[in-house]
């Protein structure tokens, strides 16, 4: 099948993201307008148009009813999916790096990075009214950052929240009682992705180190380590085979200085538990920044430096191959 | 339309323009669900052109919430956008095959194809384990060419890394002749060319075909992209050079599903 190419975003993908059926497909940039597409043909469904800086991370909600983008201009943003209108804007005190929203959808995390004098916060705010009393409302709770900057983070359930940091760290947090409650150091470099498997036992991490790892969500244990050459951007698990996407490639800043083939901008598969590669797919000329696989695992969608998204439907040789 | 008078045009074309204006766009529904169709304008060049579009056509069962954001109104830079894909945000773009690695020693052994065995002859052309006199490439331009050319490029190169000082800008296309100096087409060398395949052939029928011959590095089965059946010819990389010329050996004028195969060295690409 020939990949879909959407051209949206007049700068370098941040993230994309499928709502919970995989219909919607969620794009950011560093422009200011995160966009959203049908998966199915690729055509537009729109743009949210407010932000007036780079989007540095977007979430929605189980329903696909709430929309949310955290961006560079010192907001946080939350949306009605459906029409596109903004119905709240957070003022935050340096820019938002990470959003999620709660598994139910009531609540909302940010993390805030350490900049101009803030030190990197993570805030929980309560979204269950969705609509402008949100922007006075202060957070339910805070919890300052003590170890360094958070790079990425999911929301896992509606208590815990694993966060990924600059310095490699990974940590949970409980939600109610505001505290760290684990904590492990398996990378070297920031983790600039986190994503669960479709069962939430585990996730895997995506690290500047080139590699990508596995780790069990109740006791971060370290599982698999996928190693490649180059940095790794994204990591995704397949929904519905043991295998790990990792997005990547050499850093944007040296992209112009060596031949695409060299900048290894390919999407690579592995498998989950025997950690080796068995598959490549070309398609970007920049690094990827964001990959993920659709919630049924037929097509995956992948968000590169050089602004294109790029949804792929696996042909058949994919869903037949047998490992030996 | 005096300007088109003056204008001298075939007669082709002035029949063509006599038909006066664009014929109607028209709608096309075949028993296989693949719909075309064709419409025909007239582009900045003042030419008409013929534009014919096929869509396959599908029908989804989807969950209620998913059917009524189909239905949802466009909004923000899309506001304005028709039903449908816009062909500025959205098109399709070429197809890309998966590269399935079928041997995980794929990476290692991309670096040092030569056989150990023959190591004591390295082909100057192709860079493997032969005389540079049995190059199987022998006999095509490129080789003569290459061989005039080997010795004055590599002293050139040589001054040229030697002169330039560590830190300084080398061009992306220097810095990779450098690094695969000769490199180009030795993937090919132990790459078989098989044709003649006939239609109903598969991935696994490549692979049992040519599993018995040795390692492979890479098989490339030429499918059709529509019907997703054999083009006829495929393309199996192996690790080493007699395995490739032991499948040659066996596959040429091999009778496979009541076709005679050709097996040959698979040419090399030059770009």
């Amino acid at each position: 099948m020939r990949p879909l190419m959407l051209q949206g975003h007049e700068r370098s993908i941040t993230q994309i993201l499928y709502n919970r059926e995989g219909d919607l497909l969620f794009s950011s940039s560093k422009d200011n307008r995160p966009n959203v597409w049908f998966s199915i043909n690729g055509e537009r469904l729109g743009s949210y148009n407010g932000h007036q800086g780079a989007i540095w991370c977007i979430d929605v909600d189980w329903t696909s009813t709430k929309f949310m983008s955290g961006s560079g201009d010192m907001t946080l943003k939350l949306w009605s999916v459906e029409t596109g209108k903004s119905v709240a804007t957070i003022e935050t005190k340096s820019s938002v790096r990470c959003c999620n929203f709660s598994f139910s959808g009531n609540q909302a995390a940010y993390s805030t990075d350490r900049a101009m004098g803030q030190e990197c916060e993570l805030s929980i705010i309560d979204v269950r009214t969705m609509d402008s009393s949100l922007n006075d409302a202060s957070p339910i709770s805070k919890i300052p950052m003590i170890h360094s900057k958070i790079t990425s983070m999911k929301w896992f359930l509606d208590d815990t929240i694993i966060t990924g940091h600059e310095n490699g760290l990974i940590a949970s947090y409980d939600i109610r009682m505001g505290r760290e409650i684990n904590s492990i150091k398996e990378h070297t470099h920031v983790i600039q992705d986190l994503q669960l498997s479709k069962d939430m036992t585990m996730f895997v991490t995506a690290s500047k180190d080139a590699t990508a790892k596995l780790f069990d969500v109740d006791t971060l244990t370290c599982l698999k380590t996928y190693k490649t050459e180059r940095p790794v951007n994204s990591a995704a698990i397949s929904p519905i085979y043991e295998h790990v996407a990792l997005g990547g490639g050499q850093e944007a800043m040296d992209v112009t200085t060596t031949s695409t083939r060299a900048g290894k901008f390919d999407s690579r598969f592995y498998h989950l538990v025997y950690e080796e590669e068995f598959a490549r797919l070309k398609g970007h000329f920049g690094p990827i920044n964001s990959l993920q696989f659709h919630p049924d695992g037929k097509s995956f969608a992948s968000g590169g430096e050089d602004g294109f998204v790029r949804i792929q439907v696996f042909d058949q040789s994919y869903h037949e191959l047998v490992f030996e | 339309m005096p300007a088109l008078d003056e204008y001298k045009s075939s007669w082709a074309d002035e029949i063509e323009l006599e038909s006066g204006s664009l014929p109607p766009p028209t709608e096309d529904i075949d028993e296989h669900g693949v719909k075309t169709v064709t419409e025909y304008k007239i582009n900045k060049d003042d030419k008409k052109v013929k534009v014919v579009r096929t869509y396959k056509l599908q029908k989804h069962v989807v969950s209620k919430s998913v059917a009524s954001r189909r239905l949802l109104h466009k909004f923000g830079d899309s506001a304005n956008d028709e039903p449908g894909p816009n062909s500025q945000t959205t098109f399709v773009s070429e197809d890309i095959n998966m590269q399935l690695i079928t041997n995980k020693e794929e990476e290692k052994s991309n670096d040092a194809v030569v056989d150990p065995k023959n190591q004591f002859a390295k082909c100057r052309f192709c860079n493997g384990g032969h005389f540079t006199t049995n190059c199987p490439y022998r006999h095509t331009a490129a080789y003569i060419e290459k061989i005039l050319d080997t010795k004055p490029q590599a002293s050139a190169s040589a001054a040229e890394t030697t002169s330039s000082k560590p830190g300084k800008y080398v061009p992306p296309f220097i810095k990779d002749q450098q690094k695969n100096a000769g490199n180009k087409g030795r993937d090919d060398t132990t790459a078989i060319r098989i044709s003649n395949l006939s239609e109903a052939t598969s991935d696994a029928d490549l692979e049992e075909l040519t599993n018995k011959f040795g390692k492979k590095s890479k098989m490339y089965l030429a499918k059709d992209k529509n019907t997703g059946l054999c083009k006829g010819f495929a393309y199996v990389h192996f690790y080493s050079k007699e395995d490739a010329a032991a499948a040659i050996e066996t596959l040429d004028g091999f009778g496979y599903d009541h076709l005679i195969l050709k097996a040959e060295w698979s040419k090399p690409q030059y770009n």
